[in-house]
Parts: C-alpha cells; structure tokens; sequence
C-alpha cells in the first residue's frame, strides 16, 4: 500500500477521532435514554475519565506509575472551592484566603482553569525535584505527595475549612459539560503522545539507556509530561467539585486513588484507549454490582447481594487483570491500527531483575 | 553432559540469544567468548534457570532442565557464579561459604569442604567472620567461587570471573579453577572477554556475538588466535558462513 | 528535663509500635520488591479477629476473652493465615512484575479486606476493652509512664530479639538474609524461594498480629481503616531506613517516631497540625539524598 501524506495524517488521526466518537456518542445516548440517575453517573464518569486520561499522559508515556495525582485533583477542586463560593461564606469560614478569594466570586471556567495552573505549578515543583528517580522511587515519592497534600488540606483550617465540608458550591457541571472537557483531554492525550517529547518520553520508558544515548534529557520530557498530566488532573478536581457541589478532603485520598489507577489498569496503563476504555468497564461493573446490591427481583423473589460486594468485586478483578491481562483490556494499544508494544518484563526468575545481559 | 539445542531468549524486544546450540562433555572446560552483550551471561542465566528462553531445549545428563526453578537446577548440581560477584554483602563469610549447604539433604561433607576450599582460599580464613561486603574485589571472586563450589557442583558455570580483577589475581582464580577440576571431576562453562586468557584455560572456545553462536572448535585448532578475532570483531565473512553452517 | 524523658519514652513506644510494622513490610519488600500495602488491613484484620462479627457499636469480645497466651496465639494464626492467602491467591502469580504493578497489586488485595471486614463487622467503628488494666499508669517522682508503653516497648524488644535469633542463628534465618539481599543469587546456590517467601509472609502476619494488639489496646476502639496510618508510617519507617534492610526497617521505625514525636514538642503552635506532612517530606528527602537508606545494604541502588 502506497502511503500518502494525507493517508498518514488520517491513519494518525482515526484512533483520536473514532475514541471521542464513541465517547459522546455512548454519553448522548444514555442521556438521552436514561433518568436523573444516570445523568449523574454519567457526569461523575466523564470526570473520572478526565483524570484517568489526565493521569495517563504521565503514566502512559513516562511508565513511572503515580500514586500522587489524586493530590493533584484535590488541589484543583479546592481552587474551584475558594473562587466560586459564596464570598460571605468564605470570609466566615475561610479566613486565611486571600482577600480576593475572600470577597470575590468568579464565573466557572476562571475557577477550572485556576485549578488545573495550580496543579501544573505544584506539579512543576514537585516534578523538578523528585523527576529524577526511577521506578518505584518515584512511585513511593509520589505517594508522599499526595499525603502531604491530604495532611495539609486536612489541617489548614482558615484556608480548606479542614476536615469540615465545603458547601454551596456551585453546581456547573452537567453530561455535556463534562463530555466536552473529557473529549478535550482525551485529545491533549492523544496530542501530547505523538508530540517530539511524547515520543521521546515513550522511547526512555521503552529503552531508557537508548534514549539517554540519543541525548534526550529524559528529566526535561518527564517533566513536561508530569506537568501537563497535573494541569489536565486538576482541571478534573475543579469539575469534580462544581459537579457535587459538595468537598470534603477526605474524598481525596486512598479510596480515590485506587479507583483511579483501577480505571487505568484495567484499561491498559500504556495508551489512551486503555484510560477510555478503563472507565468505561470499572463504571459498568461497579453499576452493575451496585444495582445487583439493591436487589435484583426475578419472579416474585427480590435477590440481593450484601453491601460491599461491589468493593470486593472489583479488588479481586483488579487483582485478575494484573495476574492475566498485564497490559489491560486494551493490551495498551490505540484503538486499532496503531500498533504499540507493552512494557511487560520477562525477567524469568522472582522479583529482582536483571542480573547483566 | 550439557547439550543446548536451539535457545532463543527475548527480553521484551531485545533478542538476547537466537537459535544458540552448545555441548559440554564431563571434565572439560569450555570458554564462551564474546564481546559485551553478546549474549554470554544471558546464556549462563538460562541454563542456571535465572531466565525463561523462548525456545529451545537444555539437558543435563540426559534429564530436560530447562523451565526448572533455579534452586532445583542447583540440586542438579549446576552452579552459577555470575558476573559482578553477588556476594552477599552483610552476611558473613562464613555465612555467605555456608549458605548453599543449608538446602542440601546431606550436610556431613560441609566442613570438610570448607576446609579443603580454604586451602586453596586461605585469605577467606582471615575474614572468617567479617561481613562479605568489607572484602577486596578479589576476595569476593573467590568467595563467590568457593561458595558454588560448597554445594558439590559437578558442572561450574563461571560468569567473567576476570572483570574488574587484578590479572595476577585473575590468573590465581584461573589455576584455582583448574586444578578444583583434576581433583574433583569438574566440568567448567566459564565466560571471558580475554580470548588471550581463554586460550591458555580452555579445552574448546565457543565465540559468540549478537547473541548466535559464531564460531566453535578444538583451543589447539584456533591456536593462532585469528579466526576468534575475525568472529569476536565481526570484520569477517567466513563468520558469517560459519553461522550458516552451524547446526 | 521531665519533658524530655516523657517525650524520650513516648517516642520509644510509638517507634517499637513502627519498627514493628515496619520490619513486617521490611522483610517482604527485601525479598519481593513489594510493597504491601494490605499490611495495614492485615493489623486490622487481627483486631476484628477478636470480637464476635456484629453490627453493634460496643464490641462483644470472643478470641479477645480467651487467656492472653492462647488469645496472642489464635489472632497470630489467623492473621498468618491471611498474609499467606494473600500470597497464593494474588502475589505468587505476579511474581515477575514491576515493584508499581506489585504496589498496585497490593491495593487491590487492601481494598478487598477493608470492604470484607466492612461487609461483615459493618461500617460503624466500635468501641472495644483489650487489656484495660495497661493504661495503669506507673509513677517515677515526677514522670508518668503508661504501663502499655513499657509493655509495647517490651514486647518489640522481644519479638526483635527473636527475630535476631531466628535469623542470625538458623539456617532458615541465614537463607532468609541471603534471599533478602539477592534474592536471585540466593536461587542459584539452592535456596528454596518458595520457602522463603512463604516464611516471610508468615513472619510478617505475627508482626501484623502483635501490633494490631498493642494498637487497638492503645486506642480502645476498632475501624475498618484502623491499621492503614500504622501501615503507612511503618512503611515510610523502611524507606527511611534502608529498604531491604531490616535492621534499617527498625531504626527507621524508631527514627520516623523520634521525628513524629519530637516535631510535635517542638514544633511552633501553628506548625503542629501539619507535622505529618514534614515526616513525609523526609521521605522525599530520603529519596532523593540518600536513597540507601540509613542503613543501606550492599544492592539497594539499583533496587529501588
């Protein structure tokens, strides 16, 4: 076959394309069929889904695999907090803001996109310093992060409220409002990936000693991708606060994480349609077994599962992707024609690796 | 008494060995050469079970090992010493002679062959009781060595017992070897990247390079040394064609 | 002066209660590379193991009745029990994989205990009398010391102790070292890295079983998240202290305690509230500065 440049402009941009069609086309529908209900559920997806393919432009690309982005989403909907809040409440409760927070309130996108600059800051600060570690190092200093991040939120009484509440916060954020900022992260993913620095990224997490011989400084592109991935992630805290028009720090921490990296895994941590696709499934499955807790009546008799099945459900699912399916449900792969290897290890022996060539 | 047939090992993309066949009969010793990356300590990890080829076959004494666990490879009686002296750094020397014995079902021999190997290593006696990661990097080598060998080994697997080594102290480690294999009947598979060192040590040389086997044969037939250099290198088309026309 | 020693001993309690976990989580990480996670739930497993399953506010005792010996015994077992499954079922068959997805893993296996205690004990945290007689406080002229924390003190060093013997003095113990420091090299000279494994999941569980006693005498009630903040500062405690290392596992437990308990003496007022975050950013320090560790063994660069 005779590749045009306009064929390969196509074959690039299909993957993107048919992933966003079929994520508003899949919204459209069950708004439009469903009730209230599951035009809520399918607003708090499309936020999850922002933060899992937000999450992704770092894990994807880098390999490093982040337990701290959750902090980012709490920095976010924090700032969504402090801006859009009624001011009266805000000079009661939250005294150490700033007396433009204090006695301002502003319009819905400042608030978004206030969020997702705050994330990429903090994240442009923690990145530079920590970028620099490898694999689990990085991992468990990322997890650092995002204790910090809830210790302080959690204690910063005139500025967070503390553990208390946050209310009244403006409720913005419907299925079409949150499709359109998951569409847009999903083609900040898809962009950042076959960018010179994504690509880059891809080839140090591929083949770190290769890439660093080609003279790519693996810290600038990390860097850069921990930053955008923080930014995107903070834009999903912002929306995820004036979608429940309700925060607490708490919502924030290992509960939330887990359910993110869960959306991830099982997706497939190494490209987009894995983070789509991740949400997508861990949505159905956790509604399903929700719906099935509530009791599930055939005949004249109503079956119901205990309450907490759905937890424990998707643990031991989780568990079973990493034990047969590695690479996720997508087996990190673009959405057809794009072929792309998974980084799996095939070490032989137990845990340590390498032992030299 | 070792017959590899057809042994390919991947890691992820990377093709460490492809299609590597190989033979060791009992009491010989035999030099795999090569340079770095060439496969060599991909190959001694696969036959000690460290990896998991992707085809292939090993056989020990007429019995499949391959796709054993490293430690019932070890029972056979193989063991691996690999490259960059993976003493264990806070155990004792005596801990670190030791510790290969503890699984064995018959421990009667142990001091005995401690004994015997301190002979040869008295310089271990010294540190006796000294964490392994205090000593030399000589003194490691032959640590690690004695080590393997306290497990009764019939075939020793040496992995570039020369890198990062004084000469002289490689030339002890080599007579060392040597002589351990007159008087206890051992066979030895050992890597090197000195084809200088190999030619005075070894009954038969195996060159291997990107991960095929490129050229083998008799020490004394490759005497002059250039048919290794010209495989080593990689300059040569009779290389080439030796890869075509190995089994 | 007084201030002091009382700081002094309130700091050596709580780091036996963190060495404690944190030689736990040692010893899997040295040998795995894991980073269990679901130790925090395995503590917590090990106080539930205690009462009668109920939905009641107050906890009705059942193991926590029977004699101390028997009870310490049975809870022990039960939370061996359950570290042992948790490696059949989930960590033996992702053996190969990178320490994150063995993190991960690790999760997952946390969050099916925590829903499964929650499942059966319900959601209400519960009240619960274990050893109440420790809280007995005993008095040295001015000083006041909280029998439990001479008894946690005492029983750290006990279980140390053992642990010491168990692995200076038997052959089990000298392959366990070996397999914690090169776990591979440990294979190749025969070593059984099953056996290993197994016993150092074993190990872990009766150091999960003991600090979910002494924890919940301490706090006198029981939640389904009780063990997760032990499990997290004891896990802070081993990187601190070297991972893979469990003598740094310890001294970093007592290390992490020292700072915890001395930051919160010593602190400005207005800092106080935030004193965790200053231990965690010691962790990110740790990292970046010394990444062996207090005490560092010899192949821990390039394992972490």
């Amino acid at each position: 076959m005779i590749e045009t440049p306009s064929g390969r402009l196509l074959r690039g941009l299909l993957p993107p394309v048919l992933v966003m069609l079929g994520v508003a086309i899949l919204t459209v529908i069950a708004v439009q069929l469903g009730g209230d209900d599951l035009s809520l559920t399918i607003t708090e997806t499309l936020i999850r889904l922002t933060v899992v393919v937000g999450l992704s432009i770092f894990v994807g690309n880098s390999g490093i695999v982040s337990f701290g982005h959750i902090g980012f989403m709490c920095i976010g909907a924090y700032v969504a907090a402090w801006a859009t809040c009624n001011p009266m409440w805000k000079q009661l409760m939250l005294t150490g803001l700033p007396t433009m927070l204090q006695e301002n309130q502003y319009p819905f996108l400042v608030a978004v996109a206030g969020g997702g600059i705050l994330a990429a800051f903090v994240g442009l600060i923690l990145g530079a310093a920590i970028l620099r570690l490898s694999g689990i190092a990085a991992s468990i200093a990322t997890f650092a992060f995002l204790a910090i991040v809830n210790n302080v939120y959690s204690n910063w009484d005139t500025v967070t409220a503390a553990t208390s509440s946050i209310i009244g916060i403006p409720v913005e954020v419907d299925p079409y409002m949150a499709l359109a900022f998951a569409l847009c992260a999903i083609a900040i993913a898809f962009w950042f990936k076959d960018t010179r620095m994504g690509l880059m990224l891809r080839a140090s997490r591929d083949d770190g000693v290769a890439a660093r011989a080609s003279g790519v400084s693996i810290l600038k592109v990390r860097l850069v991708a921990f930053v955008l991935s923080a930014f995107v992630v903070g834009v999903g805290g912002t929306l995820w606060a004036q979608f429940l028009g309700v925060l607490t720090v708490d919502m924030f921490y290992l509960p939330m994480t887990f359910m993110t990296l869960a959306m991830l895994i099982v997706g497939g941590m190494g490209s987009v349609t894995g983070a789509v696709v991740g949400t997508i499934a861990v949505t159905v499955f956790v509604q399903l077994f929700r719906a099935m807790e509530g009791g599930v009546t055939v005949g004249a008799t109503t079956f119901a599962l205990p309450q907490g099945t759905q937890e424990i459900a998707l643990g031991i699912a989780m568990a079973l992707i990493l034990i047969f399916l590695p690479a996720g449900l997508t087996r990190s792969r673009e959405l057809r024609l794009r072929r792309q290897r998974a980084a799996t290890g095939d070490t032989g022996l137990g845990a340590p690796a390498s032992l030299g060539s | 008494m070792l017959e590899i047939k057809g042994l390919a090992v991947s890691y992820g993309a990377t093709t460490a060995l492809a299609g590597v066949a190989l033979h060791v009969e009992a009491q010989e010793a035999v030099c795999v050469v090569g340079p770095n990356g060439a496969g060599k300590s991909t190959l001694m990890a696969a036959i000690a079970g460290g990896v998991s080829p992707r085809a292939g076959s090993i056989t020990y004494e007429g019995k499949p090992i391959l796709g054993m666990r490293p430690e019932n490879i070890a029972r056979q009686g193989i063991s691996l010493v690999p490259e960059g002296r993976h003493v264990f750094g806070t155990l004792t020397v005596e801990e670190n002679l030791f510790i290969g014995t503890y699984a064995m079902a018959d421990r009667r021999h142990a001091a005995a062959d401690a004994e015997m190997l301190l002979g040869y290593f008295p310089r271990l006696k010294e540190r006796w009781r000294q964490p392994a990661g205090r000593l030399s990097g000589g003194e490691q080598q032959m640590l690690v060595i004695a080590r393997a060998l306290m497990t009764r080994p019939r075939l020793l697997l040496v992995d570039e017992p020369s890198l990062g080594l004084a000469p002289k102290i490689v030339d002890t480690v080599y007579e060392t070897l040597l002589s351990l294999r007159r008087e206890r009947q051992l066979t030895l598979l050992i890597n090197e990247q000195s084809s200088e060192r190999m030619l005075r040590f070894s009954d038969r040389i195996y060159v291997i390079r990107n991960g095929r086997i490129l050229l083998h044969g008799r020490t004394e037939e490759l005497r002059d040394g250039e048919a290794i250099a010209r495989a080593y290198f990689g300059f040569d088309d009779k290389a080439d064609a030796a890869l075509e026309a190995a089994p | 002066m007084i201030n002091l020693i009382q700081t002094l001993i309130d700091a050596l309690a709580l780091g036996s209660l963190y060495a404690l976990a944190a030689l736990g989580i040692g010893l899997l990480f040295g040998i795995l590379r894991l980073i269990n996670f679901s130790y925090g739930d395995l503590i917590t497993l090990g106080a539930y193991a205690l009462i009668v399953p109920s939905a009641d506010a107050v906890a009705n005792m059942f193991i926590g009745n029977w004699p101390a010996a028997l009870m310490i015994v049975a809870v022990c077992l039960i939370v061996v029990i359950a570290a042992l499954l948790s490696d059949a079922l989930v960590f033996s068959h992702i053996r190969r994989a990178e320490p994150s997805t063995l993190m991960i893993a690790s999760f997952a296996v946390s969050y099916v205990i925590q829903n499964g205690i929650l499942m059966v004990y319900g959601a209400r945290p519960k009240s619960a009398n274990l050893w109440s007689d420790l809280s007995y406080q005993i008095t040295f002229g001015e000083l006041h010391i909280p029998l439990l924390q001479i008894v946690t003190i005492a029983a750290t060093l006990v279980l140390m102790a053992g642990l010491t013997l168990l692995l200076k003095r038997t052959s089990l113990g000298i392959q366990m070292r070996a397999a914690a420091e090169d776990f591979k090299m440990a294979r190749y000279l025969g070593v059984r890295g099953n056996m290993v494994i197994g016993l150092a999941f074993a190990l872990s569980g009766v150091l999960a079983a003991v600090a979910a006693l002494l924890l919940l005498t301490q706090t006198g009630s029981l939640s389904q998240t009780m063990g997760t903040p032990l499990m997290l500062f004891a896990f802070i405690a081993t990187v601190v202290g070297g991972m893979g290392s469990l003598l740094g596992a310890a001294a970093g437990g007592f290390a992490v305690a020292f700072a915890s308990v001395f930051l919160q003496a010593y602190l400005p007022e207005e800092f106080r509230p935030f004193r965790d975050s200053f231990v965690f950013a010691i962790v990110i320090l740790m990292l970046l500065f010394r990444p062996s560790g207090l005490i560092p063994t010899k192949a821990l660069v390039e394992r972490v």
